[in-house]
């Protein structure tokens, strides 16, 4: 067994994803193991910033520091058939090149459906807004402390009452 | 290995929810017991890898790969074939079999069967169910009533921990329960709308396999109070419902008489035409394709429905050309399951000062069969249970994007209750639903590939039509909003609750087994799985396996004891 495999079945081992460390990767490619996408770092960066623009940080954490963006690349690699990824990528290369305010602008007009987008742009978008908001709402952080997910709820209450505002 | 030790006082084929209550009741009347099991072990706690997972502990949340769904279009369809249980599901590729007709056919081969996977509902059988074919002429008359089970419902029962009310109603006998998981606001208020609005329509809450308050007997045999996880399919870390894993199987081993082969392929029963009886199973190694011959001077076949057909059929000798006890030539055929396939959900505006907290693992409410109870009425034979549940969860606008979007996403403000309810229709058995052995196609232990034909008919169409019509009106009747049927075409098997092949009769003619289960020509071999059911009512079965099981033990250590068999 090499190493790099050790690492990985430690890891898948040890539960959760296969996160890998960039050290073990070629330079320039993305940082976690995927079988079929080839995705660089770049890329990678990019997907980083708009998975922020769609859960950013407030006062609790936003994707990026989620790493949300990798879960989408997982799923996507994983999940998806081979048209749906390639349509995903030149869906993300749409935006390739923008940053800030501009790949912020570009990305309210995919969110809103602005007549005119490239098929590809909404497809991707679809994946990586539903997957951004799946990977956030099932999260350590947020079923941890913000939307309370219980492994041993141990009741069960039928007439729960709401509190009105 | 010499025959002798090879040879025991009982053999059980299965170690699923009924060959799980052989091993018990055969171990604690003092037989040395053989389970055989074609599936690897699985130890009740230790061998439940997925069970104190978090969901954020799956690599794919939960959710299927591509190339597992690609590779397992069968499997793939059932609700809990998710990535923390499939590893207690057969994979397609595995274990194929011959689809004439679509038939989803779900199986799980380990120790425990799917007694680990089962959805835990379980409700006794009346004489409005006993009764029906004779009443309504079809199948044959069963040849046991009500008064020959009801002691042994109540018998597995106790031990294997049910919760319920007495709702006192005669089409759903109660039985010896704990404590009931209470239907919730708008459950209730349905209960209520129906008791108003109708006559023997009632939503009680469903009855479960589960230790709301355990007694004695379950913590004799390791197991506590359910905790609400709903994580069941995972096999559960308190014993909190009933599998052969946590229950039946290690009481049985404490008794010092039990042998637990798994990997153990029975390719046959053994018919000794000299003394007119069987005088064992030929098994196949899973592993290594060896074969192994043990002996028994009882045998019970309790592979799960279609496979105890298969291993009947497969029993061949020059008595029985056709099968073990074929001689009716009725064999495989008779083959009938529920209709699952219809549901329908809608929204309530009322009652929004309650929602749920915690989980109830019962599912909710039940609706007991009202159509054609006592006669007649319709245009169609026989009738449907309903589940009937709501809940409510916190309403999420996800249009937009970036801080909108996540306090959306964080909000708890609860929408409106949503309801739903699914039909569980009873099918008619018919000589067409049968299944039956490949001519040529083998498996990799060289048994026959097994051929499915089953599905619906004119019958099945007619009853889901009047689900879907009677439920909607019942909604509106409820003042539920946004109604919406819905005619989920899916195939047999799904409902994973397919019956008989191998049915209980009065008749040698016309059916297989006796009323005692005992197949009618080779009376030291049993069947008290699904395969033996004449008919399928609408009530979950396996509450009426473990009555059978238990009492067709008894019969047979009796029997053996007279040195009848």
């Amino acid at each position: 067994m090499n190493r790099r495999l050790a690492i990985k079945q430690v890891l898948i081992f040890a539960g959760g994803m296969a996160l890998l460390p960039s050290c073990l990767r070629e330079e320039g490619k993305v940082s976690i193991q995927l079988k079929h996408l080839d995705i660089s770092a770049t890329q990678e960066k990019l997907l980083a910033e708009i998975a922020e623009l769609i859960i950013p940080k407030t006062d609790t954490p936003g994707a990026k520091e989620l790493k949300l963006h990798l879960f989408v690349l997982k799923m996507l690699d994983d999940c998806y058939e081979k048209q749906e990824q390639e349509s995903f990528i030149k869906g993300m290369n749409t935006f390739e090149g923008l940053a800030g305010a501009e790949l912020k602008q570009k990305l309210m007009e995919v969110n809103a459906g602005k007549p005119g987008l490239p098929k590809e742009t909404g497809d991707f978008y679809a994946i990586m807004k539903s997957r951004t908001i799946g990977g956030y709402l099932n999260s350590k952080y947020v079923m941890s402390n913000l939307v309370i997910w219980e492994l041993v709820p141990g009741r069960y209450n039928g007439y729960f009452p709401v509190k009105t505002a | 290995m010499s025959n002798k030790q090879h040879t025991y006082d009982a053999i059980v084929i299965g170690s699923g929810i009924s060959g799980g209550w052989a091993a018990k009741e055969f171990t604690e009347k003092g037989l040395k017991t053989l389970v055989l099991e074609r599936g690897r072990d699985v130890k009740h706690l230790i061998d439940y890898p997925t069970t104190n997972k978090y969901p954020y502990e799956f690599e794919h949340r939960g959710e299927l790969t591509l190339a597992i769904r690609k590779e397992n279009p069968v499997v793939s369809k059932c609700y809990a074939f998710r990535e923390d249980a499939m590893h207690f599901f057969v994979k397609d590729k595995e274990h194929p079999y011959v689809q004439e007709k679509p038939f989803d056919w779900i199986r799980g081969y380990q120790v425990g069967g799917k007694s680990l996977l089962w959805a835990r509902q379980t409700q006794r059988w009346s004489d409005l169910d006993f009764e029906g074919p004779l009443r309504d002429d079809f199948a044959v008359d069963w040849p046991i009533r009500y008064k020959d089970l009801a002691s042994w419902y109540s018998y597995v029962e106790q031990f294997a921990g049910i919760s319920g009310n007495k709702d006192g109603l005669a089409e759903l006998p109660d039985g010896d329960f704990l404590p009931a998981f209470p239907l919730n606001a708008v459950e209730d208020y349905f209960k209520k709308t129906l008791k108003e609005k109708y006559t023997g329509r009632h939503v009680i809450s469903s009855r479960c396999a589960h230790l709301s308050q355990p007694r004695q007997v379950h913590f004799d045999q390791g197991r506590g109070k359910c905790q609400n996880r709903n994580l069941c399919q995972r096999g559960c870390p308190f014993g909190g419902y009933f599998s052969s894993n946590a229950s039946t199987l290690p009481w049985a081993a404490k008794t010092g008489n039990l042998t637990l082969k798994p990997f153990s392929v029975v390719e046959s029963v053994i018919y000794d035409e000299k003394l007119g009886k069987a005088s064992g199973v030929r098994v196949v190694d899973a592993n290594t394709k060896e074969v192994t011959e043990y002996f028994a001077k009882v045998i019970f076949v309790n592979a799960a429905a279609i496979n105890t057909n298969l291993i009947l059929l497969n029993s061949t000798s020059s008595r029985f050309p056709n099968g073990l006890g074929n001689d009716s030539g009725v064999l495989g055929k008779y083959v009938a399951f529920h209709n699952y396939s219809a549901r329908i959900s809608a929204e309530y505006e009322g009652l929004k000062e309650f929602t749920t907290d915690g989980r109830n693992p019962s599912d909710g409410g039940y609706i007991p069969r009202f159509r054609n109870l006592l006669k007649q009425e319709t245009n169609f034979k026989r009738g449907y249970a309903a589940g009937f549940s709501a809940y409510r969860s916190p309403e999420r606008d996800t249009s937009g994007m970036g801080t909108d979007l996540k306090a959306q996403l964080l909000n708890k403000n609860l929408g409106p209750w949503q309801v739903g309810s699914h039909m569980m229709g009873e099918t008619i058995p018919k000589k067409s639903n049968y299944v039956k052995l490949d001519k040529d196609q083998k498996d990799e232990w060289g048994i026959p590939l097994l051929r499915i034909s089953v599905d619906y008919d004119d019958n099945d169409a007619k009853m889901k039509k009047d689900y879907l019509e009677q439920l909607t009106e019942m909604f509106t009747e409820a003042g539920f909003k946004n109604i919406r049927p819905n005619d989920g075409a899916q195939a047999p098997g799904l409902d994973i609750h397919e019956m008989g092949g191998a049915r209980m009769g009065h008749d040698p003619k016309t059916s297989v087994l006796n009323k005692w289960n005992q197949l009618h020509d080779c009376k030291n071999v049993f069947v008290t799985d699904g395969a033996c059911m004449t008919s399928t009512s609408t009530q979950n079965p396996s509450l009426t396996y473990m009555a059978l099981t238990a009492r067709a033990v008894d019969y047979a250590v009796q029997q053996m004891k007279k040195g009848e068999l």
